[in-house]
């Protein structure tokens, strides 16, 4: 027999008694009065930030603002972006605005999959990511976040909160580990 | 790789020798179990969650074969080679034959307890391939050449002064500089390139979805991300345990993991990988080396529902005094300590006695694993395979004696209120627990039998009175 069919036999014989699988939709779970300011105190402390955009602003305008000396920026929120045919030719962005179809008001996370870019290490070679999610796209928590995306669509997927950090030196909390050193959620 | 030949209690002995240090870690520790209860009490449903993943655990656990198999048949759907390993050995050849097939000289690692459990790196080391430990507590203990001492913190046992030493020496840091900040980016920097030059990307795996035959990887570095993303092969190695049935199931466990792990609502990136990258291919990698045989022993198989959180080890007293080194087994702490005796009882068997019995991992355990209670079958194990020191097995005997003759307890403990006091401190210092400052406390008069026939019979007098 394969290794495959050893373990599977193994397994079946080794079956633990029975146990019924729980409805996880008969529990009420947290609801947020305010999505977008439980969201946004959130991402505060995970190395982020974000904001509504207001009447008569661009992504652009916001994103200039706030890194006036920005360094090389790809924007794939728009129809006509920079494509690249290697995925480390992302490697010097410093600035990413990519699109996020989700956010979740209990952990401050974007989802992001990749319909319009063959590469999704731009999300985590960028310096600084700017994630631009329709402001009604919002929900309570993980629960209904899983009821409302495609996983499988493009192969890959992330729930992004905040900037990549790490706290494996004494605990201290650094913000910029591997992945962007500062994250931007703006809500349009 | 461990030195799996430790003894418990005479490692944590050499451990609190410097007691400076032994206090850091300790409080250290405590602190992100503090931080777990604060994300708790945010959640009114909190418990709900923990019963939740315990039954959605328990169900999968009681038809893992099917869902297995359901795993895999939707993974090569996706376009996944899927392989299956028996023992660690297996593992290994099997990841060194993907990448040797390849030609791959560099791989970049994320962070794996499963491949810890397996020796992988040194495998691979041995045979010419460059293996780069990328999540930054386990690159700092790979250049120490050490396991790593906590599952989720692998270099909570260092001070930042020791990093910046090894950093000084490894990457060219500037001497002296102990700033967690400089030392962090300058790790980010030297891995940068490793990510940028690495032939092949391998990960661990948190969850895997039957349904979708995908895998979820969870950091909060970005390091699985950019490991897998830039070089075009991807192995993931799971335990056979990771499996959920569906993908609802993640609006459970993501929700709990960081929580207990960190105590933080999320990780920075939870990410679903179910294809290889544009131009890319990618491996699973599904490991029994032991599991299997837990999940047919009543007593234990419940251990296999561990989420590797590691809420256990940071609310657990002996741990945090005593940290990783000085469990035997790979993964320390409470659940390190049922996992290891019911691996290797002769190895690992001290590790059941690393416990008081407290009860409080079980009471944090994200999917309500009866922990303490595991801890306390071990040790009957231990007894009845006649593995325990001599001294520890006499006074068990001399114990069960004792408890089975009243009367007999009744004198015993007369004799010592008598003897103890007599006795020179230099023989009552004899525990591998205990030192200098930490003596007896005095013997009281009575025993609590005749305080509270004492305080029956002054009660019984006081109402005769009235």
């Amino acid at each position: 027999m394969s290794a495959r069919d050893n373990i599977l036999a193994r397994i079946r014989q080794n079956r633990p008694q029975a146990s019924a699988l729980p409805d996880i939709h008969a529990v009420p779970f947290i609801r947020y009065d305010d999505q977008f300011e439980a969201f946004a105190t959130l991402i505060r402390n995970l190395g982020g930030d974000a904001v509504q955009l207001q009447d008569g602003q661009s992504v652009a305008d916001i994103v200039a603002a706030r890194w006036p000396d920005a360094g090389r920026t790809v924007d794939l929120t728009v129809a006509e972006h920079e494509e690249v045919d290697d995925p480390h030719a992302w490697h010097d962005v410093d600035v990413a605005i990519v699109p996020g179809q989700l956010a979740v008001a209990e952990n401050a996370t974007v989802w992001v999959s990749h319909p319009d870019n063959r590469f999704r290490s731009i999300y985590f070679l960028t310096q600084k990511l700017v994630l631009v999610v329709p402001r009604e796209a919002m929900v309570d928590t993980m629960r209904d976040a899983y009821a409302r995306i495609d996983i499988a669509e493009h192969g890959f997927g992330a729930f992004i909160s905040g900037s990549s950090r790490t706290a494996d030196i004494e605990q201290s909390l650094v913000m910029g580990a591997h992945g962007a050193m500062a994250a931007l959620v703006i809500f349009v | 790789m461990k030195d799996d030949s430790v003894k418990h209690p005479q490692a944590a002995a050499e451990f609190l020798k410097d007691r400076a240090q032994a206090k850091w870690h300790d409080s250290a520790i405590w602190w992100v179990r503090q931080k777990r209860d604060a994300q708790a009490k945010q959640l009114p449903e909190w418990e709900e969650l923990r019963r939740l993943a315990r039954e959605i655990k328990a169900h999968t656990l009681s038809q893992l074969d099917d869902y297995l198999a359901q795993f895999e048949a939707n993974a090569q759907n996706n376009g996944v080679t899927v392989h299956w390993a028996a023992d660690a050995d297996e593992h290994n050849r099997i990841v060194h034959s993907i990448l040797a097939a390849r030609q791959v000289k560099k791989l970049v690692k994320s962070k794996s307890m499963l491949t810890e459990e397996c020796g992988l790196n040194p495998y691979l080391e041995q045979r010419g391939i460059e293996v780069v430990d990328t999540d930054l507590g386990e690159r700092i203990v790979q250049l120490r050449h050490e396991a790593p001492s906590h599952i989720v913190m692998p270099a909570i046992h260092l001070k930042k002064e020791q990093i910046s030493e090894l950093f000084h020496k490894e990457l060219g840091t500037e001497a002296g500089n102990n700033d967690p900040t400089y030392l962090t980016h300058a790790a980010r920097a030297n891995l940068r390139e490793h990510f940028l030059t690495a032939d092949a990307g391998l990960t661990g795996v948190n969850f895997a979805i039957a349904e979708t035959g995908g895998v979820v990887v969870c950091t909060n570095e970005g390091n699985a991300d950019l490991g897998t993303s830039l070089p075009p092969i991807h192995i993931a190695s799971m335990g056979l345990e990771k499996i959920i049935p569906k993908l609802e199931h993640l609006g459970v466990f993501t929700r709990l993991l960081a929580r207990s792990a960190i105590g933080s609502p999320v990780t920075t990136y939870t990410s679903h990988f179910h294809q290889a990258r544009p131009g890319g291919e990618m491996h699973i990698v599904i490991v029994d080396n032991g599991r299997s045989d837990i999940l047919g022993n009543e007593d234990f198989y419940q251990s296999l529902r561990c989420i590797r959180c590691g809420a256990c080890m940071n609310t657990c007293p002996v741990y945090r005094r005593s940290s990783g080194f000085s469990y035997s087994y790979i993964i320390p702490g409470p659940i390190g300590s049922t996992l290891g005796p019911s691996r290797d009882m002769k190895k690992h068997g001290s590790m059941a006695f690393a416990c008081s019995t407290c009860g409080s991992c079980s009471n944090v355990c994200p999917v309500k694993i009866n922990l303490h209670e595991q801890l306390v079958l071990h040790r009957k194990k231990a007894f009845d395979q006649n593995l325990l020191p001599t001294g520890k097995k006499m006074g068990l005997l001399a114990m069960r004696f004792l408890t089975q003759h009243p009367a007999l307890f009744d004198l015993g403990g007369k004799v010592m209120r008598k003897v103890v006091p007599i006795i020179p401190e230099s023989l009552t210092r004899h525990s591998a627990w205990s030192r200098a400052g930490r003596d007896l406390p005095p013997m009281p008069a009575q025993s609590f039998k005749e305080q509270y026939q004492q305080r029956s019979q002054n009660k019984q007098d006081k109402e005769e009175q009235q």
